[in-house]
């Protein structure tokens, strides 16, 4: 019974090689600009305050700034492989990777904490701009998670 | 050299993009010019790739963090290009017949921006005397 499974491969056992980090930057570059336009689209159907809570839109920017934060340092300035000190050296590159982790993670259970508190438990409100909100957040959490984990820096593909 | 041809059947497929662009603006039964904002992002989808092949000069090796950027704003602008006549259709500042030919005009133009990088762009010494 354990490992019944073994032998069943997958189909098509991607094997990139040295198109791996094209691809993981081409689905990131779509994951993330999906998302900004799905609230783009919420924005514009529902303009008014009461539809769509203009603050509600921090998620998304908070989201878009740890993108950012978690992709500005590499893998190797943080396992300390560069030579050459920044100004805080491996620790700094530790904390930046850490805090643009941590903007993501809040910026995420924010969205989905407004989904569920603004948008689903009020039955008189439309729920489709909380849904936009939720699925912003989420494709730019993914975005962020393949751009920064999807790519090798290995020279040699 | 393969260049006369490609560059024939490329100038070809990025007139009948504009054409679809322009019928989806022109045509009387919809008769409505905001799909033109579209060849903003025409314009501006080689440029980051462009840069990067020009700041960046080591082409040997694999990987390489400036392409890798370009690449993802690249794509960001293709998805915008899409998204912009798909949100005028949901607004209804557009009808859906001429999102679809907006649309159907975007593919065809992406396609060949795409196949002259493909053609035109992999050369081992980048020279601007290629033809």
């Amino acid at each position: 019974m354990a490992g019944f499974l073994d032998n069943v491969q997958w189909p098509a056992c991607l094997d990139l090689g040295e198109k791996r980090n094209t691809v993981a930057s081409v689905a990131a570059g779509v994951l993330f600009f999906s998302g900004w336009w799905v609230i783009i689209d919420a924005a514009v159907l529902y303009p008014s305050q009461e539809q769509l809570n203009h603050a509600f839109h921090t998620c998304g920017v908070f989201s878009t700034i740890a993108f950012f934060m978690v992709n500005a340092v590499s893998n190797g300035q943080v396992r300390g492989d560069v030579y050459g000190e920044g100004c805080l050296g491996r620790t700094g590159a530790r904390l930046w990777l850490f805090l643009g982790l941590m903007l993501m993670f809040a910026s995420l259970i924010a969205a989905t904490w407004i989904l569920f508190g603004a948008f689903v438990v009020v039955p008189s409100r439309l729920v489709y701009p909380g849904l936009s909100i939720f699925f912003q957040n989420l494709l730019i959490f993914f975005s962020t998670l393949i751009y920064k984990f999807g790519r090798t820096e290995d020279l040699w593909g | 050299m393969a260049g006369i041809k490609a560059l024939i059947s490329l100038s070809f497929g990025g007139a009948i993009g504009l054409m679809f662009l322009m019928l989806g603006c022109a045509l009387p039964v919809y008769d409505k010019y905001w799909p033109l904002f579209l060849l903003f992002f025409y314009i501006l989808a080689p440029i980051p790739y462009c840069i990067s092949r020009r700041v960046v000069d080591d082409t040997d090796s694999a990987s390489n963090a400036c392409k890798e950027l370009a690449l993802f704003l690249t794509t960001g602008i293709v998805v915008s290009a899409f998204g912009l006549p798909i949100v005028f259709a949901r607004a209804s500042v557009i009808a859906w017949g001429a999102c679809a030919l907006v649309l159907t005009g975007n593919v065809v133009i992406f396609a060949t921006i795409l196949g002259f990088f493909l053609v035109f762009g992999s050369n081992d010494d980048f020279s601007w005397q290629q033809w």
